[in-house]
């Protein structure tokens, strides 16, 4: 169960990356301290102002949001006007991140200061619910992210929305061409891949200690689920997260069953070897794999020219 | 409260380091256009070499018993009676554990070009020496037999001979002080020496020309790998003797010593505020941020009991607030990179009279 959960957080925020890099063309390394942004918005609802934490992700989606737009909007927009290079965007990112770590641990030292709330090293499992044995954090996990895949799913091939957010992904001046408006699509965009970190980060807390600094451990899971994926679809971004978040938790266990705990303090090499494995083997990731191929071969398919007489 | 001697000697200190560090990153990122996100390795495998390797040399040297990280504190503290009576062999040691920090990052520069090699670029580079030097910084403070893992190690002081030669009554934290700033000085005028040396060499503008047109470079014959790997393993290299001088001033290492933040993205703000793929922006950028970071730290008991919130939270929050600020109203840094002519504006004509 709590495999399922940290796969289902991962995913979220693995989906923010993706989102950003395969429409906006903006590789955002500051996606996973959305999902802390989403920490302290809970723990704000919760401790100041008593509201539970279900309700709170309410709040987590709209606030994510809104980092998210603004993000767009004060830092990206203004560099890509310029017509700032890729690393320099990168760079953007990269240093968006410090000053949301910075203004987070701010915000806990303010909260601990003068409100006199403890806000680092805190979980929210008191504050979840239980039902036919299961925790309510695996379910509404659950839920949130079959919801969000299938909202997106219906979004991308069902509307015209999805459509022209397809062809702004492919190609933005071409897209500007046929009359889409990009900007209202990029702010779209920009909006989901605040959000859905910043849910995502509101449902960390049931089970695992976290404080201002939790996206410093997160993001390369999150990067490593990613670049697993491909970058090009929400899908393969979530199986690479759940590969991912499956090969730290499992393969760990079992490899310090055999060599002892101490292999524990390695898990988040899995992540890290993963990127490198797969950028150096399969850049493309799990999109740029030979599906149809390997599915011929396995005879899940019929081979091309069979049947076709 | 006036910053004392002490204060101006430590920035003096931090300022020689960190230059080495901007000015070999410059090479790599300014001129050559890698983004090289990983940097902080460089440092952290100089530093980690001078953790590892010094304590343990003096021991066969002394021919000394036992386990050196059991007794760490009882056997680096003889060592440092050896080396105060002996400044001969603190030099050497001094200088043989820089020169193998050097060899040992650069090393390490070859081992994470290999990425480059396989034809990785920008985000994908990036992101790979990123989880490279996560990685590292990993490994180093849980695996017990490098450094003591979490618990660090102290290192021989080879300026402990300095204690013996106090003029004038001068502490012997000042002139701890002032050797520290001689021998980093040193290293800096070799490090800017190299790299203003390539700055102007045609080698130089090759650098330029792969950075802003890989391709174009590689068509015209130029063997971009072997230059990708070169410039990594000299940039590491002077990288890695910082890390080495680093250690030494600390006194004591742990595997934490060298963030992404201080090691790699403090220095990137360095260059961008200076100006890319110039030595002297990187010189002034240099100057300007760690005098900026020194006096917070000075002022922090200052500062205290000004602000809501621990002050040590303005580094992070001053170094992306630049970043963001330099990247989108001053990308080109104080003193903007020229374009270079490969003789004078007068031969130039010339040969174009000539024709």
């Amino acid at each position: 169960m709590h495999t399922i959960v940290f796969a289902n957080i991962i995913s979220m925020m693995a989906m923010s990356v993706t989102l950003t890099m395969s429409k906006t063309n903006v590789n955002n390394f500051a996606a996973a301290t959305y999902g802390t942004v989403g920490i302290y918005v809970s723990f704000t609802c919760i401790k100041i102002f008593g509201i539970g934490l279900y309700p709170s992700l309410i709040f987590s989606f709209i606030v994510g949001g809104i980092i998210g737009v603004a993000t767009h909007i004060l830092l990206i927009k203004p560099l890509k006007n310029r017509g700032a290079s890729t690393r320099e965007i990168m760079i953007a990112t990269l240093a968006l991140d410090t000053v949301l770590i910075a203004l987070l641990n701010i915000y806990a030292d303010f909260l601990n200061q003068t409100l006199k709330v403890m806000s680092r090293d805190f979980t929210f499992k008191p504050y979840d619910f239980s039902l036919y044995g299961y925790d309510g954090v695996f379910i509404v996990s659950s839920v949130i992210l079959i919801s969000i895949l299938t909202t997106l799913y219906l979004l991308y091939t069902r509307t015209k929305i999805g459509i022209a957010l397809r062809g702004m992904g492919e190609n933005p001046s071409l897209s500007e061409c046929q009359g889409i408006d990009t900007e209202k699509l990029s702010i779209f965009t920009w909006f989901l891949s605040g959000s859905l970190p910043a849910i995502a980060g509101s449902l960390f807390p049931v089970y695992y200690i976290s404080n201002p600094n939790t996206s410093l451990f997160l993001g390369i899971t999150v990067f490593g689920s990613s670049i697993l994926g491909g970058f090009m679809t929400i899908y393969d971004a979530t199986a690479g997260a759940y590969i991912v978040s499956f090969a730290q938790i499992y393969l760990v266990s079992f490899l310090s069953s055999i060599f002892g705990s101490w292999v524990l303090s390695y898990r988040f090499l899995v992540p890290l070897t993963i990127i490198l494995i797969t950028l150096l083997i399969f850049p493309q990731g799990l999109y740029g794999l030979p599906w149809k191929q390997l599915a011929e071969k396995l005879g899940l398919l019929k081979e091309k020219g069979e049947g076709e007489s | 409260m006036i910053p004392g001697i002490e204060f101006f000697l430590t920035l003096i200190i931090y300022i020689t380091i960190f230059l080495i560090v901007t000015l070999s990153y410059n090479l790599v990122y300014g001129y050559m256009g890698v983004p090289d996100y990983g940097r902080a390795l460089a440092a952290a495998g100089g530093g980690c070499l001078a953790g590892y390797l010094p304590g343990r040399l003096m021991m066969l040297f002394l021919g000394m018993q036992g386990d050196y990280f059991e007794n760490v504190f009882i056997i680096v503290n003889e060592i440092n009676q050896v080396l105060r009576a002996n400044p001969l062999l603190s030099i050497t040691l001094l200088l043989l554990t820089i020169v193998l920090g050097a060899v040992f990052a650069g090393l390490l520069g070859l081992v994470v070009s290999f990425p480059i090699l396989r034809g990785i670029r920008m985000f994908y580079l990036a992101i790979s020496l990123l989880a490279i030097h996560a990685g590292f910084q990993i490994i180093v403070y849980h695996w017990d037999p490098i450094i003591r893992g979490e618990f660090g190690v102290p290192l021989p002081d080879p300026f402990m001979w300095i204690a013996n030669y106090t003029p004038m009554g001068i502490s012997t934290g000042v002139m701890r002080g002032v050797i520290i700033i001689i021998t980093s000085g040193i290293v800096l005028l070799i490090t800017a020496y190299y790299c203003n040396s390539v700055g102007k060499s045609p080698l130089g503008r090759l650098l330029k020309a792969v950075r802003d047109d890989e391709k174009s470079a590689h068509a015209l014959g130029r063997d971009v790998n072997t230059l990708y790997l070169k410039t990594m393993a000299v940039s590491y290299a002077f990288s890695g003797a910082a890390g080495v001088l680093f250690a030494y001033y600390q006194g004591y290492i742990i595997g934490l010593n060298f963030p992404r933040e201080g090691w790699t993205f403090w220095p990137l703000a360095m260059i961008i505020l200076g100006g890319l793929a110039n030595n002297k922006g990187a010189i002034l950028g240099t100057s300007v941020f760690i005098t900026l970071k020194r006096l917070i730290i000075f002022y922090k008991s200052d500062l205290e009991p000004i602000l809501p919130f621990s002050p040590i939270w303005l580094d992070g929050l001053l170094l992306g607030l630049f970043l963001i600020i330099l990247l989108i109203y001053r990308p080109r840094g104080l003193i903007p990179e020229e374009s270079e002519l490969p003789f004078d504006k007068e031969k130039i004509l010339k040969l174009k009279e000539k024709k």
